[in-house]
């Protein structure tokens, strides 16, 4: 079996049985550590994929830098009282939730995706690195994006200062 | 190789599983949760098109999700502390201000 087929297999089953357990675990903490687990298979599955730059990424902001914040947050927010699911929803969600991912890999497997090819076929990445490929694109064709989801992360991180901060600095700024 | 079949209906299912999990959960940090494994259900799909197409655009959106993310994170997390301090409370059953 090739190395590629018997990876995917692996990081597949426990990314889904990762996210089944960040949808089911009542604690919060045991969920947020499912997270983790699921999101590093999912590198693994980036890896396998053979994009590299992404992989990696993944895991230094979304496995580290992310859950840093769900972490914080959760220290910060004592236990959570009361029930972890509202039981009405777990019978319907179950039931369409299946009817759309029938529907999801139906159209996966037998849907007719007709784009235009890219210049990037194995070939050109085996010479040039993935990660190569990806900055050229990323800095000539995307440049203005990139641009503008630097003012994105700026105005994120300004607004949630003022959200989270606490109401009497705002009062005392008031009154004097 | 896999074929990239394989990988869209891993991201439907990952994506279902979240959307599950935003229907399902009480509370509101465990509802930011399942938002992160409905995004990186967007990213592998992303990244299996790529494969598939012999393209890196699909790449490069995957970062900008990324940044969407970290800001999703960061502003969401704010307005939970921001409604614990107000409330002392996260669960999503008895925020019903708005309601009526």
């Amino acid at each position: 079996m090739e190395l590629t087929i018997t990876a995917f297999w692996v990081f597949s089953a426990l990314a889904v049985l990762s996210a089944v357990g960040v949808v089911f675990f009542r604690n919060i903490i045991y969920a947020v550590l499912s997270l983790i687990s699921a999101l590093v298979m999912i590198s693994g599955l980036f890896f396998a994929m053979g994009a590299e730059l992404i992989g990696a990424l993944q895991i230094i902001i979304y496995a580290v830098a992310i859950v840093v914040f769900y972490v914080l947050v959760i220290s910060t927010v004592p236990e959570f009282k009361g029930k972890a699911f509202e039981s009405k929803y777990i019978l319907i969600s179950l039931p369409v939730g299946f009817l759309i991912f029938l529907e999801l890999a139906f159209v996966s497997l037998y849907g007719a995706w007709k784009s235009n090819t890219g210049i990037f076929t194995p070939e050109v990445i085996s010479e040039v690195s993935n990660v190569k490929a990806v900055a050229t694109v990323l800095f000539t064709k995307y440049l203005f994006p990139f641009e503008v989801a630097s003012l994105i992360l700026l105005v994120a991180m300004i607004g949630s200062i003022i959200i989270g901060k606490k109401d009497h600095v705002i009062d005392e700024e008031a009154k004097s | 190789m896999v074929p990239y079949e394989y990988y869209v209906a891993l991201s439907g299912l990952l994506m279902v599983l979240g959307l599950i999990g935003v229907a399902v959960r009480r509370n509101i940090i465990a509802l930011l949760l399942s938002t992160e494994l409905m995004l990186n259900a967007v990213n592998i799909a992303f990244v299996a098109f790529d494969m598939k197409l012999a393209d890196v655009s699909g790449q490069v959106f995957v970062f900008f999700i990324l940044t969407i993310a970290a800001a999703e994170a960061a502003v969401g997390l704010g307005l939970i502390m921001a409604i614990y301090r107000l409330r002392k409370d996260v669960d999503t059953e008895t925020l019903t201000e708005l309601k009526n």
